[in-house]
């Protein structure tokens, strides 16, 4: 890799989630609470796991952090900058990828560096770098609607990575995508998050998944959402889904999420197999 | 030579459909004989083409008619595409406007003639104000469908991408992504203008493809009317075909 990229500018930041809880307000009916006021420290440099049933808050919560929504109660700060918009600083991976399809792939890779006003000389070795680093150097000039789900996530993750944000934001970025394209992707983000050192917050229904990448696990309740279980991973990287520790944990959290997602249907826990 | 085939694929039904009209046209004639005055053959109608094509008559009357949907057509795109956009975009704007749109899309084209010679008089502008009605509201639903129907996640990739203000949001996000459906729009609005030439060149013209019909109607020349309403199908068919090509350079994909 080329060293247009600087690192020492890219200091991963901490988010401070502060009691922050999410009232809806529909037009006609009753107010709904999505999340519970939340309580939450990432430290710098932490990538953090949200498991939970699926309309428990876990993505509420995220999009409260990306700014896109604004919480009820309570505030989240990075840095110690109360957030109330988004900003590139906090870089967003979404599962419906949101490639722009009138971009071709360097053009969509190019666009928030473009925002950031970066020359052009240093935008195109940027670019060039961060499409080897996901191995699309041969598409650059590719449409986007010629890509298979996997490559199109790939973009996006160049196309978050290359801004230098000191906070990624993942909304099941995986979940669109096959069995063995997910496993490789899991393994791409894993060293890029390594190599740059990023705080990272991702939201997967998936305990395999928070386990492989995530150095800390939250599970939250069925809605409205609260934090239930708070862990530490502590497995060295790469992660063996099928050692024994790593069974253990899997085991552990499972176990907490089948009583939650129970709850959410009213009724008892249902056998659940590893995905 | 793949080329090619592929062109002839998209030519070949419009030949076919072309050849089975004649041969209609044909059977009828030889079947019920009527007198040429109601409706000539298709021979006769292709000899009048072809004299009106040599006399240079019929190459005036379509620069007229196409300079005057043209016009309207721009005119109604300048103003539809930034009304379209804010409605699109705006609430509180769109729940005033939109009632008046509605108000006024139900009144057919036709029925604004009076009004076009009252307050245009019979020159050209009377006749573009009436393409004019014809042409602005398709480009302006569709410009508002084309925003509103933009992905939410769009917007939100763009604004956490570094759109920090509305105008460059609408610039590099919002435009870009309602293009495919505005085009759409401009597509449809040039056949609907096209389409109501005929109505525009009621106020008192003197040339244009709607005047060799109506003249040609008042003169009891219906080889006139027919090879008039021949070169309008045929022209809206080729127009419309290069909008497509333009459309498919445009759409990306997504839709």
């Amino acid at each position: 890799m080329t060293t247009v990229f600087d690192k020492t500018q890219s200091r991963a930041k901490g988010i401070h989630i502060q009691n922050v809880g999410k009232m809806y307000y529909p037009p006609n009916g009753d107010p709904v609470e999505a999340l519970k006021p939340v309580k939450l420290d990432i430290k710098p440099g932490e990538f953090l796991a949200v498991i939970g049933p699926s309309g428990c808050g876990k993505s509420t919560l995220l999009n409260i952090v990306a700014g896109f929504e604004q919480a009820t109660a309570g505030s989240v700060l990075v840095d110690g900058v109360k957030v109330d918009k988004p900003d590139i600083d906090r870089g967003m991976v979404f599962q419906q990828y949101a490639l722009f399809p009138w971009l071709n792939v360097r053009q969509n890779v190019e666009f928030g560096l473009k925002q950031l006003k970066v020359p052009e000389e240093q935008r195109a070795a940027i670019v060039k770098s961060f499409l080897e680093l996901v191995g699309l150097q041969d598409f650059s000039e590719a449409s986007t609607h010629s890509l298979s789900g996997g490559m199109k996530q790939r973009v996006a993750l160049a196309r978050v990575f290359c801004t230098n944000p000191s906070i990624i934001l993942m909304d099941e970025p995986f979940g669109a995508l096959d069995a063995l394209t997910r496993s490789m992707l899991q393994q791409e983000l894993l060293s890029i998050w390594q190599e740059y050192e990023k705080t990272v917050m991702l939201i997967t229904h998936s305990v395999q998944e928070a386990l492989v990448l995530a150095n800390r696990i939250v599970v939250m309740t069925s809605r409205p959402g609260r934090i239930k279980l708070d862990m530490t991973v502590d497995l060295p990287y790469p992660r063996d889904s099928k050692s024994a520790e790593f069974r253990t944990l899997e085991a552990e959290i499972l176990s907490e999420l089948t009583d939650e997602i129970a709850k959410s249907y009213g009724c008892n826990p249902p056998s659940v197999t590893a995905d | 030579m793949a080329y090619l085939r592929h062109r002839l694929r998209g030519i070949g039904p419009y030949f076919i459909a072309g050849l089975s009209i004649i041969f209609v046209w044909q059977a009828v004639v030889e079947l019920l004989h009527p007198s040429s005055a109601i409706l000539p053959t298709p021979a006769a109608t292709a000899e009048t083409l072809w004299t009106l094509t040599k006399s240079g008559e019929l190459i005036t009357d379509i620069y007229a008619s196409l300079s005057r949907v043209l016009s309207a057509w721009l005119l109604a795109a300048i103003i539809a595409i930034p009304l379209g956009l804010l409605q699109g975009t705006n609430r509180r704007f769109e729940r005033v406007f939109e009632p008046v749109v509605e108000l006024f899309r139900p009144i057919s084209p036709l029925a604004w003639i009076p009004l076009a010679i009252l307050w245009f008089g019979i020159g050209e502008s009377g006749k573009i104000f009436v393409i004019f009605i014809a042409t602005f509201f398709p480009i302006l639903l569709n410009t508002v469908s084309g925003v509103k129907s933009i992905d939410p996640v769009m917007i939100r990739a763009g604004r956490i991408l570094g759109c920090d203000t509305s105008l460059k949001l609408f610039i590099k996000v919002i435009l870009p992504a309602a293009m495919p459906t505005i085009l759409v729009g401009l597509r449809i609005a040039f056949g609907t203008g096209w389409a109501a030439i005929i109505a525009a060149e009621l106020v008192a013209a003197r040339d244009g493809l709607g005047f060799l019909i109506s003249n040609g109607m008042e003169i009891l020349r219906s080889d006139m009317v027919l090879a008039g309403m021949v070169v309008i199908g045929v022209l809206g068919v080729l127009i419309d075909s290069v909008f497509r090509v333009i459309g498919k350079k445009v759409n990306w994909g997504a839709q």
